[in-house]
C-alpha cells in the first residue's frame, strides 16, 4: 500500500481518538470532527486522482456537502447547549435540560 | 316621420347640455322649454301609435359586429315605450319648474338642471332600447345620475352615505342585469328583443333570475331595499323625479320588457309574485310609524313597485305598466306638495311638527288629499283605473293564497299611512314656530302642482281608453271580491282615522317592540350594514395575518417540529449525558475489535 494512503489514513485516527478522548470543552470534539472530515475528503481525492477513475470525482464534492451541514448541526447543539449552561462544559450534561 | 320625431326628441334636450352656457341664467329656462317642446313632440309618435297600432323599431348605425354579433344603435317604439315617454318627459317638465322654484337659492342650479336632463337624457335612451346593450347603457347612466342627485348637498355625511348606498345596492342588481347579457350572448347570440323572443328558449330561468335581480336592485325590493329611503337626502325635486316615478321604475320596466319570457316560466312567475308581496307588505309596515314625510312617501313607492311585481307575477304585465304610469303622475305630484310644505316651513320634514296647514296652503293640500285618494285607488280617480283591475285580476288568478292575503293587507295599510301623512300634515292645529312665512304664490310652485292633478285625476281614465287590453279581464265575479280592494281600502281609511284621534294627546314611555321594529325598517338596515362589511374584513384579516403569517410561516413546520422532536426526544431517552464515558467506551470497543481482527 502506498505510503501516502497510510499517512492519511493514520491523520484520520488520530483525529478520530481526539474526538472520542476530551477533557471538559464540547467544542474540541467538533473540531477533531472537523478534523475527520478533512482527513476523509483528502484520502478520496488522491485515490481518484491516482486509479485514474475519473467517474468517482464527484465523491469529494459530495462528501463537502455533507460536512457543511453536519458542522452546521453540530455548532446550533453547541449554543443551544451554551445558551442553557452559559459554557460548553461536558460535566454540564447530565443535568437532563431541555 | 315616427323615426325622425322620436329621435329628434331625444336629441332635443342633448342639444341644450351641448351649449353649456352655465354662467348665464337663461340656461335654466331654454332647458325647461327644450323639454317641454320635447313633451310636446312626443305626443305626435304617440297618438300615431294610439290611432293605429303599429310599431317601430329604427335600426340607425351599426356600431361594431364582435365575430357574429351585431351591435347597432336601435330603438324600440312599441306601446311600452311610445305611452312612457310622454309620461317622462310630462313630469321632468313639471319638476324642472318646480325645481325652478325650490332651489332658487343654489348657487349651482345650473348644474343641477344639467345633471336632471342628463338623467331624462339616459331614461328615455333605457326606455326606447331595442337591444339590451343600449338598455344597459341607460341603466348605468340612471345610477350614475342617481348617485350624483342624491348626494347633491354633498358637504353633510348622510348624503354622502345615502348616496354610496344607493350605488351599491344597485352594483348589487347589475351583476344579475350582466349574467343575463352573457347568457342571451352565449346561448342566442344576441342583444336584440325581436331575435330573443323569436327564438323563444326553453330554458330561461337562470337569465330571467338575472333579470329579476337586476331589478329588485334597481326597483327596491326586499332584499335590497334600503337605499330608497336613504335616497331622500337628496333634494325633493331629485326624489320626485329619480325616485317615484323614473328610476325605480326602471326595474319593472325591463321585466315588462321580457314579458314573453316570463310567461313560459313559471317558476320565475312565483318568485317575482312572492318578492313583490313580501315588498309591499315589509315597506307598508315600515311607512306606518315613519316620521319622516319624505320618507314615508319613499317607503310608498317602494310598497306600489311591490305590487307591480306581484302584477308581473300574476302574468299581467300590461295592468303593470299601466300602473306604472298613473303611479308616476301622483307619486310626482305628492313629492312635490311635500316640497313645498317643506320649503314653507322653514326645512321642516319631520310631520310631528307640522299642522294645521288645511287652511294657510290650500293648494298643497288639495293636492296631497288628491294624490292619496288616487294612490289607494278611489273609484273614478287615477289609481282606479290601474289598482282596481290588479286587485281583481289577482283575486281571480290562480295564485299563491299567502301573496295575496299579504297584498291586500299591504293595500289597507296604504290607506293607512296616506291618512296619517293627511292628519299630521294637514289637519289640527298647527305645531311649527309662528313666525314662518307661508306663501304659495309662486307660478313656478303652483303650476306643475295643477298640472300634476289634473293628471292624476284624468290619465288613468285617458290611457285605459286608449290602448288595447292585450289579455282580456275578468269580467264577472263574487261582489265579494268585486268589493275587496275598496273594502280593504276603506278598512284602512277609518281605521287610521280612529286611531289618529283616539292616540293623539297619548305618549308612550317606552315603545312597543312592533312600533320599534316598524321605526327602524324592520331592523334590516342595521344588521346588514353591518353584518357584512364585519364578516368580509374578518375573513380578510384572518387569511392575512392569521393564516398566511402565523400559521404557514411561522407554526406549520419550525414549531411544530421542535415541540414534536422535544417532546418525544424527552418522553423516549432514557440517557443520563455522560458524553466522555460513552465516547471512551466506543473508543475502546473499537480497539478492541480492532486487536481481535488482526
Amino acid at each position: 500500500m502506498p505510503y501516502i494512503y497510510i499517512n492519511i489514513i493514520l491523520a484520520f485516527v488520530i483525529s478520530l481518538i481526539g474526538t472520542l478522548i476530551y477533557r471538559s470543552h464540547l467544542i474540541s470534539s467538533l473540531l477533531c470532527l472537523e478534523g475527520m472530515i478533512l482527513s476523509l475528503f483528502t484520502l478520496n481525492a488522491l485515490l481518484s486522482l491516482n486509479i485514474n477513475f475519473a467517474l468517482s470525482t464527484i465523491v469529494p464534492l459530495i462528501l463537502l456537502v455533507f460536512a457543511a451541514c453536519e458542522a452546521a448541526v453540530g455548532l446550533a447543539l453547541l449554543i443551544i447547549i451554551s445558551n442553557t449552561y452559559g459554557l460548553d462544559y461536558v460535566q454540564n450534561l447530565n443535568l437532563l435540560q431541555c | 316621420t315616427l323615426t325622425l320625431t322620436s329621435l329628434i326628441i331625444l336629441t332635443l334636450p342633448i342639444t341644450t347640455t351641448l351649449l353649456q352656457n352655465n354662467k348665464t341664467n337663461c340656461f335654466l329656462y331654454t332647458t325647461k322649454t327644450a323639454v317641454t317642446y320635447a313633451f310636446a313632440i312626443s305626443l305626435i309618435p304617440t297618438l300615431l301609435f294610439v290611432q293605429s297600432n303599429q310599431e317601430a323599431y329604427i335600426s340607425n348605425w351599426h356600431w361594431m359586429t364582435i365575430y357574429t354579433l351585431k351591435l347597432s344603435l336601435s330603438f324600440k317604439l312599441d306601446f311600452f315605450s311610445l305611452t312612457f315617454m310622454p309620461i317622462a318627459l310630462f313630469i321632468t317638465w313639471s319638476i324642472m319648474e318646480f325645481s325652478l322654484w325650490y332651489m332658487h337659492s343654489d348657487p349651482h342650479i345650473n348644474r343641477f338642471f344639467k345633471y336632471l336632463l342628463l338623467f331624462l337624457i339616459t331614461m328615455l335612451i333605457l326606455v326606447s332600447a331595442n337591444n339590451l346593450l343600449q338598455l344597459f347603457m341607460g341603466w348605468e347612466g340612471v345610477g350614475i345620475m342617481s348617485f350624483l342627485l342624491i348626494s347633491w348637498w354633498h358637504g353633510r355625511t348622510d348624503a354622502n352615505t345615502a348616496a354610496l348606498q344607493a350605488m351599491l345596492y344597485n352594483r348589487i342588481g347589475d351583476m344579475g342585469f350582466i349574467m343575463m347579457m352573457a347568457w342571451f350572448v352565449i346561448h342566442l347570440n344576441s342583444w336584440e328583443f325581436q331575435q330573443i323572443f323569436l327564438t323563444n328558449p326553453k330554458n330561461t330561468t337562470l337569465p330571467l333570475l338575472g333579470l329579476l335581480l337586476a331589478s329588485a336592485g334597481k326597483s327596491a325590493q326586499f332584499g335590497l331595499h334600503p337605499w330608497l329611503p336613504s335616497a331622500m337626502e337628496g333634494p325633493t325635486p331629485v326624489s320626485a323625479l329619480l325616485h317615484s316615478s323614473t328610476m325605480v321604475m326602471a326595474g319593472v320596466f325591463t321585466l315588462i320588457r321580457f314579458y314573453p319570457l316570463m310567461e313560459n316560466n313559471l317558476t320565475i312567475q312565483t318568485l317575482t309574485l312572492c318578492l313583490g308581496a313580501i315588498t309591499t307588505l315589509f315597506t307598508a309596515i315600515c311607512a306606518l310609524t315613519q316620521n319622516d314625510i319624505k320618507k314615508i312617501i319613499a317607503l310608498s313607492t317602494s310598497s306600489q313597485l311591490g305590487l307591480m311585481m306581484v302584477t308581473i307575477g300574476i302574468n299581467q304585465p300590461h295592468l303593470a305598466f299601466i300602473h306604472m304610469c298613473t303611479h308616476a303622475f301622483f307619486k310626482a305630484m305628492l313629492f312635490l306638495s311635500s316640497g313645498s310644505i317643506i320649503h314653507n316651513l322653514n326645512n321642516e320634514q319631520d310631520i310631528r311638527k307640522m299642522g294645521g296647514l288645511y287652511k294657510t296652503m290650500p293648494i298643497t293640500s288639495t293636492a296631497i288629499t288628491i294624490g292619496s285618494l288616487a294612490l289607494t285607488g278611489m273609484p273614478f280617480l287615477t289609481g282606479f283605473y290601474s289598482k282596481d283591475p290588479i286587485i281583481e285580476t289577482a283575486n281571480m288568478s290562480y295564485i299563491n293564497t299567502w301573496a295575496l292575503l299579504i297584498t291586500l293587507i299591504a293595500v289597507s295599510m296604504t290607506a293607512s299611512y296616506s291618512t296619517r301623512i293627511i292628519f299630521f300634515a294637514l289637519l289640527g292645529q298647527p305645531r311649527y314656530p309662528s313666525l314662518t312665512q307661508i306663501n304659495e304664490n309662486n307660478p313656478y310652485l303652483v303650476n306643475p302642482i295643477k298640472r300634476l292633478i289634473l293628471g292624476s285625476i284624468f290619465m288613468g281614465f285617458f290611457i285605459s281608453m286608449n290602448t288595447i287590453p292585450h289579455t282580456t279581464p275578468q269580467m264577472t265575479m263574487p261582489p265579494h271580491l268585486k268589493f275587496m280592494a275598496l273594502a280593504v281600502t276603506l278598512l284602512g281609511f277609518t281605521v287610521a282615522t280612529e286611531l289618529n284621534n283616539m292616540t293623539h294627546n297619548l305618549m308612550f314611555k317606552q315603545p312597543s317592540r312592533m312600533h320599534t321594529f316598524s321605526t327602524t325598517l324592520g331592523y334590516y338596515p342595521i344588521t346588514t350594514h353591518r353584518i357584512l362589511p364585519y364578516l368580509s374584513l374578518t375573513m380578510s384579516q384572518n387569511l392575512a395575518t392569521t393564516i398566511m403569517d402565523s400559521i404557514w410561516l411561522e407554526k406549520m413546520i419550525p414549531k411544530n417540529l421542535t415541540t414534536m422532536q422535544k417532546t418525544a426526544a424527552s418522553l423516549v431517552s432514557n440517557q443520563k449525558g455522560l458524553m466522555k464515558l460513552y465516547f471512551l467506551s466506543f473508543l475502546l470497543s473499537i480497539t478492541l475489535g480492532l486487536l481481535i481482527a488482526l
